[in-house]
């Protein structure tokens, strides 16, 4: 984590975790009254989401830490829930939500493991089953190299046997998290892509194979693991692309260590197009047959979401036939060509994916 | 201010000499010429001695006119030999500005060459005495950057073929971009929206396909569809788009297509409507009809009723 400027909030305790946050960046911090400083430092830029990046604000979250996933009407979510520990990210996808999901984006950590694990003990001592995960507004391993969080998170996790944490990444950040006693109760989850993808899109990522070894080491380590093809972009034979980044998931990797696969088209909010072109002027990624979704997000014409599916789906279950495999957000006549079925019911996708923590994380299987 | 108006030979004039010309009216000066026949020349044209020759500043169609009437002389008012370029320029602008308002492309002219001596905080600034109207500074700005443009730029806003907003769009390309622009729109007449839709279409398309873009402007379909003399512009602008977006949306637009074909195969005449999901995005295909007789509604039905036996029916709903 490359950090320019290091803004914290002037009424934090000086806390190990922070003091150790500040040892590991090597930058000199600002202590601020008021959040402002941060916006307009950021928004002063040429470049604010590029600013951002390089910008880290050590505060508190003055919100929920606990959330539901925010998904659309019409298409079916999985219903997970996020653990809200810190905003943005370092790396730079060209296609990424959070350059026009926050305004302004700010690199976030919030600070406060006690609350955190205080909040986490009341999820714990629910008859539910839930999955969790951070890497919803940030990359859950971002903040491995330079903050406790993570392995905080995987420790905390380890003591009880109703949620399953996971940690979603395009990092190979994992070193402080494999000599952990996690007890099952981490999945470590890498994003993936085609090589093609990761080089033109995934600016200041890990590349495929690197997150492939990582996911080996993990693995070896007793980690559950679980992989997200999200966003699948459609180009000339990426097809046969998507097929060779399974072929080699299975190279090394074993199908009872995945937890889940999620499968997802590339769907943007409008206004990210224009970003896009202004901060990635040789991408191409919004060029593709794109039509206004019924959430109002621009998403791949329905044919060619359904043909890339199909191949995809099939290919994984030529590898991996009980792997748990699902769609995030996608609606009824993806799921029924697709899939086969369709979770029709309220939750009905959400319980399924319970299930397979269940059985890949040794939780409570009463409580399904 | 000026020296006392005075009588000169046409022939003193320079009529080659445009460089204060700020409007772009091409009109006939037959009805001016009779009325200064009958009425005399009320106002005198503006005119800058130089050497030999006058330059016109103002009075361009007063002058024309006195030629029309086979005129030798004219009486012109005359700037003082020590007058600026700057001053010419402002009684260029002020006389036409005064007059009446300025068009876009006058605008653009009267911008650009003011440019040269002001900043465009001054241009802002001077605004409502130089253009009788007060200007913006984004709007400067993007009149000077429009300004900027190839020449057929100007005259195809004149002409209402290029509208500033797609002018401001396309002057942010590479040259070789922009010159393909105006040849298009030099063919075309089409709205804003439909043009800034010309615009990203060609740029998305070549960006996409990796395509040098005069070659997609040279290719046989562009060039057929934009050169016909015998289509009209209007025709010419609804072909290059469904040709643009068949480029750009290959998938969406075959879709469209069949189903379309579909839909016709079924023969339910005028009467009703049948309506795929918006975008092929939904699931619910829609069917609508009007009945103001019990027979004409029973008819409809029937008209239906045989459509369920169309085979076409069942490949719209599994293609």
């Amino acid at each position: 984590m490359k950090i320019d400027t290091l803004f914290i909030d002037k009424d934090l305790p000086l806390t190990f975790e922070i003091d150790y946050l500040i040892s590991k960046l090597k930058t000199v911090p600002q202590w601020i009254d008021d959040p402002s400083s941060v916006y307009n430092f950021i928004t002063a830029a040429d470049d604010p989401i590029s600013k951002a990046k390089k910008t880290l604000y050590i505060t508190r979250n003055k919100g929920a830490v606990i959330r539901e996933c925010p998904g659309t009407s019409y298409y079916t979510c999985c219903d997970y829930t996020i653990l809200h520990a810190g905003t943005f990210c370092t790396m730079d996808c060209s296609y990424c939500i959070l350059q026009a999901y926050f305004h302004p984006p700010v690199l976030q950590y919030f600070a406060g493991l006690e609350t955190l694990g205080h909040t986490l003990e009341k999820m714990f001592s629910k008859n539910k089953i839930f999955r969790i995960g951070t890497g919803e507004y940030t990359d859950s391993l971002i903040w491995e190299k330079v903050s406790l969080l993570p392995e905080f998170l995987v420790n905390t996790f380890a003591r009880q046997n109703n949620c399953l944490l996971e940690l979603k990444t395009k990092t190979v950040n994992i070193e402080s998290l494999l000599s952990l006693d996690h007890n099952g109760k981490t999945v470590i989850a890498w994003s993936l892509n085609t090589p093609d993808v990761i080089r033109s899109e995934e600016k200041g990522t890990a590349s495929l194979t690197a997150r492939l070894e990582a996911a080996r080491i993990a693995e070896s380590n007793g980690y559950r693991l679980a992989f997200h093809f999200d966003p699948l972009v459609i180009y000339p034979d990426c097809a046969r692309h998507y097929k060779t980044v399974i072929q080699q998931i299975f190279e090394y990797v074993r199908p009872e260590s995945i937890v889940w696969i999620s499968i997802g088209t590339f769907r943007f909010m409008p206004k990210l197009k224009q970003i896009i072109e202004k901060r990635f002027n040789r991408s191409t990624i919004c060029y593709g047959e794109f039509i206004l979704g019924l959430d109002n997000k621009m998403r791949y014409f329905k044919p060619l979401r359904i043909a890339l599916y199909k191949e995809i789906i099939s290919c994984i279950k030529e590898y991996a036939p009980d792997l748990m495999v699902y769609f995030c957000m996608e609606d009824q006549e993806v799921w029924e060509k697709c899939m086969g079925f369709f979770p029709k019911k309220e939750g009905e996708l959400g319980r399924l994916l319970d299930k397979s923590a269940v059985t890949h994380c040794h939780l409570n299987s009463r409580l399904l | 201010m000026f020296n006392s108006p005075c009588e000169i030979l046409l022939s003193d004039i320079d009529l080659t000499d445009d460089r204060y010309q700020m409007s772009f009216e091409e009109t006939s000066v037959a009805f001016l010429a009779r009325s200064i026949k009958e009425t005399g020349l009320m106002c005198p044209p503006l005119v800058r001695p130089t050497n030999n020759k006058c330059i016109i500043i103002s009075g361009f169609n007063r002058i024309r006119a006195q030629l029309y009437n086979n005129e030798t002389k004219i009486i012109v008012n005359q700037t003082p030999p020590d007058t600026s370029d700057y001053r010419c320029l402002l009684h260029a602008i002020t006389a036409l500005a005064f007059q009446r308002p300025l068009t876009h492309a006058e605008l653009i002219r009267c911008t650009g060459r003011l440019s040269f001596f002001l900043e465009k905080e001054q241009i802002v600034q001077k605004s409502p005495a130089i253009f009788n109207t007060e200007l913006n500074a984004r709007f400067v700005e993007d009149l000077i950057t429009i300004g900027a443009l190839p020449d057929p730029a100007l005259a195809l806003i004149h002409l209402g073929n290029l509208t500033l907003n797609t002018a401001k769009k396309i002057s942010v390309c590479e040259t070789g971009m922009i010159n393909i622009f105006l040849k298009i729109f030099s063919q075309i007449k089409a709205s804003s929206s439909k043009q800034l839709e010309i615009i990203q279409y060609i740029m998305e398309i070549v960006a996409r396909d990796a395509i040098d873009p005069t070659n997609f402007f040279n290719a046989k379909e562009i060039q057929a569809l934009l050169f016909d003399e015998n289509t009209a512009p209007g025709i010419k602008t609804t072909l290059l788009r469904t040709y643009l977006f068949e480029r750009r949306f290959p998938t969406i637009f075959k879709t469209h297509q069949r189903v379309q074909e579909k839909i016709s195969a079924l023969k339910l005449g005028g009467n009703i409507k049948f309506l795929p999901p918006e975008n092929f995005e939904g699931q619910y295909y829609g069917i609508s009809f009007k009945a103001k007789r019990y027979d004409e509604f029973a008819a409809t039905v029937q008209t239906l009723h045989t459509a369920l036996s169309n085979p076409a029916l069942k490949d719209i709903f599994h293609p």
